[in-house]
């Protein structure tokens, strides 16, 4: 602790701005994962919240999937004796256009069983409504609110609020306002309770539930329970506590937490480059120093563990304000991921607070220590390693073993040659990822040989254009290949990052594109909800009907989507009229006979599959899949594996009867309708607005706006990823600016020279540009050369773990070309700083400086 | 052609270090003077002043009649590489770059066409007797050939004022005196005027006037 104090402290003052560019980099890394992390907690916890708190003492839930399930089902899990209360619910998530514009639970309930439950405590309003629920009943227009909603938006009792019912606008009033407690607290306190019989008929569900809530007689096992009901109902029910519905909401978040990983390690990889380089640099330019102490005793043991502990505390520094940052962005990304989530997967959640794990910030303090720690291993070993006598002789500065190079390549030749019998075995999941790592590796081992020889093949390039100060850019770069590996890594990196996304953004909007094309083909697209994901409100079975008698209306194809849980996971199916679906969007099998796909699938004697559910959940072509349904399971082939992009988590696409005999349920989510060639869009719709005015609740979408709806979705999950490149490239940035502060106290004579020998600051300055923009683009070749490699890869992973979609290779190159712009700007912007540093200098200091 | 008036240089800090006090001198065009005196007499912050290294805390400096007082550093600089050539003590070549290269950069600096820059660099080489060495590095070289290329550098655009800090300081004798009869050739070849710092007493004595400074005033001024 005293050397550190001695040494390391009086370098650490004297060098304050490298050190905290150094510790950007942790700063970063740590942010990103506690910032993304958090915020997938609190969105997970907020949900949990809600949950928890309309569940009141709630102890088991009955489920069917999205689908809902028929009123009898209720009768007979009331009838189990071991039961003592059990109630029906539904729950949608809606926007009541009030005030503040934000969407509302509403929680729909039977009173005259629920408050055995739950506990609606009224502040204001009519007692009685609560006191006797056949009030409540009675008046089926009744609405209760929480005080905190009604405060926002202006409601008191008897306020009027106007809610588009599936059957046209009802008109509701607040009969009650509830006090705040745990009950009103859920979904940000945006709660409604409403009769369930009139949800039914608001929501479009039939004489359906969402659910029942039940809680066991006493003295009976809450599992025994849970058993003996789901021998009773049957594989197509889930009879799970309320704390379940949690992990189907994970494991529908669990892409983005793979991201949050994926980003935040990624960003401490390159922060790792960062602190190597610091520490790298460091060790060269205090060689004589540490061959003073070592002369005046300090074991090798003492160096090494002095560079440790200095790294350790600036980890830890940096790991710290890390946390900070990171609870502050959480609140930010949380808002725009539970948005996101319910654009996505059409799971509306709101998280207003942010909850942070202990573990979680104790692993990033960890982490962010550890990662400073392995970063300053090897420039730790060979400050030990220093011998006193060469480093206390002058003109020993800074030389680059001639043999490290060489030893580099070799390694990454024999990394090579492993990765390529990787290939051969990579269905194999360790070896995939095995090889993906050893890449990784082999390319930073061949970073300064890569570096080095572009360099040297852009130095009469650079002369050409600025024979002074381009010549002696690229020569700081030929000779300091130790200063500028650590920044042309990291940039390379995040520029192979870019690549890999821009690569897979570039391959999914081609695919997708290619789909909405062939799939999304109608004129027209019906709704009951204002975007396609929300499946709250649905239409019945006889509103295709009306509207195929439209005059101009050539064919309609009625679809019902909803998700069912396929081993344990929330999966879409689409139901819909299959012959009809193979003459007007023949989406061709990528894996069966496309004509005996749709036969089959349209004779009810076959599922099809979209191929990232098959990838997803190792599904194959012909093999029998089975689906639970509320009426016992339902078992058939895969006949047919096809190109969808329906949904994130794969999808199954049943015939229309099927669906309605399996699940008892004849509503409809969409109606795709198809125009005769005389009539125009707009034609048409006025023409359904006129035919269905005031008595249902629909929005239109033409098929453009369709289009420009998946491709707002597809830019937002693309938007998300386009994090990571922002990331990347900052902590990119913060490398080229540590070196260049690096490089300029380097070659401050050097610098001086040229001043005293006629150079204008402004010559001195555009040195400093070229050689940010040198290393800017070396590290942007390197990384799109990386890059090419990280696609596939990425794709791979895309296809296997994420997404389970099979992207056709291509190359990026447009965004490879945008990027060149991008760097060079970056890299003048990291540059500026360092520049004005450089023709800041002392002169006569820098003529005399050693 | 150099004039100094009242020039004192002060460095702040801790303890205030007068470095020339008032110092007033002349040094008419064509004239080769040597500067002599103790480490921390002040020469070397004299030499700089003069170079428009650095700047005065007090006092008037002129060069060819241009007052430095109150010009911008990229102006001093612009005056610098037109009328003042430097010779260092440690030669102060950039390493990456070949004897060609070394010479050719103030050229560059100011702008001029490839062609002539190659003609005046290969010009200068040969001036020094470097002709066979175009393409080494400093590395390659030998101290006196170090010189040797830090001189035709700063005769590139031959300067009217030739200032050369301690330029055999980092010589042997033989190659020192080398050097030094290579400066006063160019020097009755060129007329430029030359100011050599130096400790050395052969070289003081080489040229035709001598100053000796002590403590930041002059203590001698010795003609012939």
């Amino acid at each position: 602790m005293r050397l550190l104090k001695l040494i390391s402290w009086q370098y650490v003052r004297k060098h304050l701005l490298r050190t905290m560019l150094t510790m950007a980099g942790i700063v970063l890394g740590v942010a990103v994962f506690v910032g993304m992390h958090t915020a997938n907690q609190s969105v997970l916890s907020a949900f949990n919240k809600t949950v928890d708190r309309i569940a009141g003492a709630t102890q088991l839930q009955i489920t069917a999937g999205e689908s809902g399930f028929d009123e009898e089902v209720l009768e007979r899990v009331q009838s189990n004796p071991n039961v003592r209360v059990a109630v029906p619910v539904i729950e949608a998530v809606v926007n009541l256009n009030l005030k503040t514009q934000s969407n509302i639970l509403v929680l729909a309930v039977d009173m005259t069983g629920d408050r055995s439950l739950r506990e609606y405590d009224l502040e204001d309003g009519d007692e009685t409504v609560i006191e006797d629920p056949l009030v409540f009943i009675a008046q089926p227009d009744s609405l209760m609110v929480t005080r905190e909603f009604a405060s926002a938006n202006g409601l008191a009792i008897n306020s009027k609020i106007t809610l588009s019912a599936m059957d046209g606008p009802r008109t509701f009033t607040v009969r009650g306002i509830m006090k705040s407690s745990g009950l009103t607290s859920a979904f940000g306190g945006n709660l409604a309770i409403m009769d369930i019989y009139a949800a039914q008929k608001v929501f479009g569900r039939n004489r359906k539930f969402d659910r029942i809530d039940l809680a066991a007689a006493e003295g009976v096992s809450v599992p025994e329970l849970q058993k003996q009901l789901a021998a009773t109902l049957g594989p197509g029910f889930e009879v799970e506590s309320p704390s379940a519905r949690g992990k189907q909401f994970e494991s529908l978040s669990s892409v983005y937490g793979m991201l949050a990983n994926i980003t935040s390690l990624f960003a401490l990889f390159i922060g790792m480059f960062i602190i190597y380089n610091s520490f790298a640099i460091a060790v060269t330019q205090r060689r004589s120093e540490i061959g003073i102490v070592r002369a005046l005793g300090a074991t090798r043991g003492q160096i090494q563990a002095l560079f440790l502990t200095e790294s350790a505390v600036l980890g830890l520094v940096g790991a710290s304000a890390g946390l900070l940052f990171g609870l502050g962005i959480a609140r930010a990304i949380s808002a725009s991921l539970g948005n996101f989530l319910g654009e996505i997967y059409g799971v509306a959640q709101r998280a207003d607070e942010v909850s942070s794990d202990p573990r979680l910030l104790l692993g990033a303090l960890v982490m962010g220590v550890v990662t400073s720690v392995i970063a300053a291993w090897i420039p730790a070993r060979s400050a030990a390693s220093i011998d006193p006598v060469l480093a206390l002789q002058k003109g020993r500065y800074q030389q680059l073993s001639k043999g490290e190079n060489r030893v580099r390549r070799q390694m990454a030749a024999v990394l090579f040659v492993i990765v390529f019998f990787c290939l051969f075995f990579a269905q194999d999941r360790v070896i995939f990822y095995s090889g993906y790592f050893l890449t990784v590796i082999a390319g930073l081992l061949l970073v300064p040989t890569l570096a080095l020889w572009l360099s040297k093949a852009i130095r009469p390039l650079m002369k050409g254009m600025r024979p002074v100060e381009g010549t002696l850019a690229a020569d700081s770069l030929i000779q300091s290949p130790r200063r500028t590996s650590g920044a042309v890594s990291a940039l390379a990196l995040s520029i192979a990052l870019v690549i890999s996304l821009g690569g897979m953004a570039r391959a999914s909007y081609d695919s997708i594109n290619e789909w909405m094309r062939i799939a999304l083909n109608p004129d027209m697209f019906l709704t009951p909800t204002q975007n396609v994901t929300d499946r709250s409100f649905r239409f019945p079975a006889s509103f295709a009907e009306t509207i195929k008698q439209i005059p101009g209306v050539r064919l309609t194809q009625v679809v019902r989507n909803a998700r069912v849980l396929f081993q344990g996971n929330p999966v879409m199916f689409v139901a819909i009229d299959i012959a009809s679906l193979r003459r007007e969007s023949y989406l061709p099998a990528i894996q069966g006979d496309s004509e005996s796909m749709y036969r089959l699938a349209a004779a009810g004697k076959g599922f099809i599959v979209s191929d990232n559910f098959a990838e997803l959940y190792k599904v194959k072509y012909n093999e029998p899949l089975q689906l639970n349904t509320p009426t016992g399971p339902l078992s058939l082939p895969v006949v047919g594996i096809v190109r969808d992009y329906s949904d994130q988590k794969g999808s199954v696409l049943i015939d229309r009867n099927v669906y309605m005999k399996y699940w008892n349920d004849d509503t409809i989510n969409i109606v795709r309708v198809y125009l005769d060639a005389n009539t125009t869009v707009a034609e048409m719709r006025a023409r359904i607005e006129e035919r269905v005015a005031g008595s249902t609740r629909l929005f239109i979408l033409t098929n453009q706006d369709l289009k420009a709806y998946i491709i707002k979705i597809t830019d937002q999950w693309f938007g998300l990823t386009y994090i990571q490149l922002a990331v990347a490239v900052l902590v990119a940035i913060l490398g080229i600016i540590n070196t260049l502060t690096v490089s300029i106290t380097d070659r401050r004579r050097e610098l001086g020279v040229l001043q005293a020998v006629g150079a204008l600051r402004g010559q001195v300055r555009r040195t400093i540009w070229l050689e940010a923009i040198a290393i800017g683009v070396v590290g942007l070749l390197i990384g799109l050369l990386f890059g090419a490699v990280a696609l596939y890869y990425s794709l791979e992973m895309s296809a296997r773990d994420i997404a389970g979609l099979r992207l056709d290779y291509t190359y990026p190159w447009n965004m490879a070309v945008g990027l060149v712009p991008v760097i060079i700007c970056a890299a003048l912007f990291a540059a500026l700083g360092p520049a004005e540093q450089a023709v800041r200098g002392g002169l006569v200091e820098a003529l005399e400086y050693e | 052609m150099i004039s100094l008036s009242s020039v004192s240089k002060r460095f702040d800090g801790k303890r205030q270090v007068i470095a020339l006090d008032a110092v007033n001198l002349q040094i008419e065009k064509g004239e080769m003077v040597s500067l002599v005196g103790p480490s921390g007499s002040g020469k070397s912050t004299l030499l700089n002043l003069i170079g428009g290294l650095d700047r005065p805390s007090e006092g008037d400096i002129r060069i060819d009649g241009t007052l430095l007082g109150g010009v911008s550093d990229d102006e001093l600089t612009r005056i610098r590489r037109d009328k003042i050539g430097f010779i260092f003590q440690f030669f102060n070549l950039l390493p990456t770059l070949t004897c060609l290269e070394n010479v050719s950069l103030p050229l560059h600096l100011r702008g001029w066409p490839a062609t002539r820059i190659n003609e005046r660099a290969r010009e200068l080489l040969a001036l020094v007797k470097l002709e066979k060495r175009l393409d080494h590095l400093p590395e390659e070289l030998s101290g006196g050939e170090r010189q040797r290329v830090a001189i035709a550098r700063a005769l590139s655009v031959y300067p009217p004022i030739l200032l050369a800090d301690e330029p055999t300081g980092n010589l042997d004798s033989h190659t020192g005196e080398e050097i030094l009869a290579l400066i006063r050739e160019l020097h009755e070849r060129l007329k430029a005027t030359v100011l050599i710092v130096t400790h050395d007493r052969g070289v003081a004595e080489a040229c035709p006037r001598q100053i000796a400074l002590k403590d930041g005033h002059i203590v001698m001024d010795k003609k012939g």
